[in-house]
């Protein structure tokens, strides 16, 4: 309360208005932004391995920058967002309950999807991108199943890393949480920052930012498919492309040589070995 | 509105009311359930008198007799607000009639969950009166000279900022808000009187200012005169608690009494605080 309030407390106050448009901000570019991209080249996994691998090759030709753009565009913001977002849902008080109201609903809705893609994106991160790349991390968590994916064998570890029953479930629910929770937050952030404003202008934008989250969905669960669909045969196989691709690619000059992102022999040992 | 037709089946014989009751501010609340005859044509209101006049629950207590609050008993006072069958709306315009036909079995009567309790069905709306302050919610007229003329206002104009001077600070709207949370102190020991509003104030200014507000620096800010101090308005309206802590669950709109267009003043209130906001940081 105000009389007891610490520093920390009143700086957030007399700045609360900018942090807050910060953070509506920050969900959609850099976080939506990159979400569409990442998902519609997950995606691309459906026509064949190499259109993904070609995409990953592309995504990795920053080389030593990228950490940093990493960092910098999207754990950095996903971390503000998700942090932000956890106290802000904690100044409401849910009522949906009470007042069944559809835009109450979402609401509600949009608060508990921002739950489940925190929880989904942080283990996500940890199961295929590992968070850190230092070696001495890596070397905790590998053996463990996390930090699983291999840029230069993008499908391969990709599919190996999916197989189950419990990763892809776990997908799938943070994937749709992710999409409602950008779709909702686009219509919701029009009338923040006052974009659309009359009620019609209000209802054309729930239809508009409904069908985006519809064709993100679509999108999501094809990319999820895409991953969880293939078997045993295709990662042995897919690894030899990904292989090929990689020694010409790196003859040609196109692809930056790096051991570290390739798959290893002792990496999935359960699995059979190409 | 049309009784409950006489020769019809469904209509009950008594009333049930289950009243939430508190003894002063601060106290556990407790529920009573009276009974009343059933007469045609009732409102919540006259079903309090009732419940008041007899003074007794169902089984028979003697209870002091249930405390509420009324003035206009027509819808433009906005005091005898209080939930009703778990919605917050005017006792005066609840008719008894529409409320058994939703639910034959009982009537439940709350206060106001998002201010203090004063006693029963009595509510403290203070901050709710702070809010007006907060944002200035007047034309500035303070000079004993002729100031020739007002400027003419549009007929557009005219019928946006109408609907918006409708409202009767009842606080329907605040009640449903998910982002508007209660705010009840307690009087120090030896603390004055002065110190503590000055304290209470605090705490309300910092808090979400909520859509009555809003709509309110919106209308005024529409205003010919009232435009003057549009700029000190949309200053509260991004401070502490200001619009960014709405969180667009509509609620507002949903509920209020006087169907004002609360979230359009959101939106709008949403685009000016954009321009304000960056027009301050480069004018610095
Ligand atoms: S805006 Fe509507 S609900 Fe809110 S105080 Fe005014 S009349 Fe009541
Ligand atoms: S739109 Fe904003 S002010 Fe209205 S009920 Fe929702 S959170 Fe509250
Ligand atoms: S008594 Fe004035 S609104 Fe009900």
């Amino acid at each position: 309360m105000s009389t007891s309030a610490t520093n920390a407390e009143s700086f957030f106050l007399r700045h609360e208005f900018a942090i807050r448009r910060m953070h509506s901000l920050l969900g959609i570019v850099p976080l939506g932004l990159y979400m569409v991209i990442h998902l519609t080249t997950n995606a691309s996994l459906l026509n064949a391995p190499e259109t993904f691998q070609r995409a990953v090759f592309m995504i990795h030709s920053p080389g030593k920058l990228l950490p940093l753009i990493e960092w910098g565009f999207i754990f950095a913001p996903l971390v503000f967002h998700a942090g932000l977002g956890v106290w802000i849902s904690k100044t409401g008080k849910l009522n949906s309950q009470q007042y069944r109201y559809a835009s109450n609903r979402r609401y509600t809705w949009q608060r508990v999807t921002g739950i489940i893609a925190l929880v989904y994106l942080f283990f996500h991160i940890l199961h295929l991108h590992g968070w850190f790349h230092a070696d001495f991390w890596l070397a905790i968590v590998r053996p463990v199943g996390f930090g699983s994916f291999r840029p230069y064998n993008a499908a391969s570890s990709l599919v190996a890393a999916m197989q189950g029953f419990v990763w892809p479930t776990f997908y799938l629910v943070g994937v749709l949480a992710c999409v409602y929770h950008l779709a909702n937050g686009l219509w919701t952030s029009g009338i923040t920052w006052g974009l659309w404003i009359s009620p019609t202008a209000q209802a054309r934008a729930t239809k508009i930012c409904t069908a985006i989250g519809i064709g993100l969905a679509v999108v999501g669960v094809s990319a999820w498919w895409a991953a969880v669909s293939p078997g045993e045969k295709e990662i042995i196989e897919w690894r030899q492309v990904e292989d090929r691709m990689y020694e010409v690619g790196v003859e040609a000059g196109i692809v930056a040589e790096d051991e570290h992102k390739r798959y290893e022999e002792q990496d999935m040992g359960e699995l059979p070995a190409s | 509105m049309i009784a409950l037709d006489p020769e019809s089946a469904k209509r009950p014989e008594f009333i049930k009311v289950r009243i939430r009751r508190q003894d002063a501010p601060g106290q556990e609340p407790y529920w009573e359930l009276h009974q009343i005859p059933y007469e045609p044509e009732l409102n919540v209101i006259s079903v309090l008198q009732r419940i008041a006049a007899q003074a007794k629950t169902l089984d028979g207590k003697a209870v002091p007799p249930v405390a509420w609050d009324c003035g206009c008993l027509e819808e433009v006072c906005g005091s005898c607000t209080m939930q009703i069958n778990g919605r917050v709306r005017q006792s005066c315009s609840a008719l008894v009639d529409r409320l058994l036909e939703d639910n034959d079995d009982e009537i439940v009567l709350e206060p106001m969950s998002k201010f203090p309790v004063v006693r029963d069905l009595v509510v403290d709306r203070q901050r709710l009166f702070r809010s007006l302050k907060r944002v200035k919610a007047w034309v500035p007229v303070d000079s004993y000279y002729d100031m020739g003329p007002g400027e003419r206002q549009l007929r557009a104009k005219q019928e946006q900022n109408y609907p918006l001077s409708e409202c009767m600070s009842c606080g329907c709207c605040v009640e449903a808000c998910p982002q508007y949370t209660k705010i009840e102190l307690k009087q120090k020991d030896g603390e004055s009187d002065e110190a503590f509003e000055a304290r209470k104030n605090e705490a309300f200014d910092e808090a979400f200012v909520g859509p009555n507000a809003i709509s309110q620096a919106m209308l005024f800010n529409n205003h010919p005169t009232g435009k003057a101090l549009a700029s000190e308005r949309m200053d509260a309206l991004t401070g502490a608690g200001g619009i960014q802590a709405c969180g667009n669950a509509q609620n507002c709109v949903a509920v209020c009494p006087k169907e004002i267009p609360l979230t359009t003043s959101i939106a709008r209130a949403g685009r000016a605080a954009t321009v304000h906001v960056i027009k301050k940081w480069f004018e610095k």
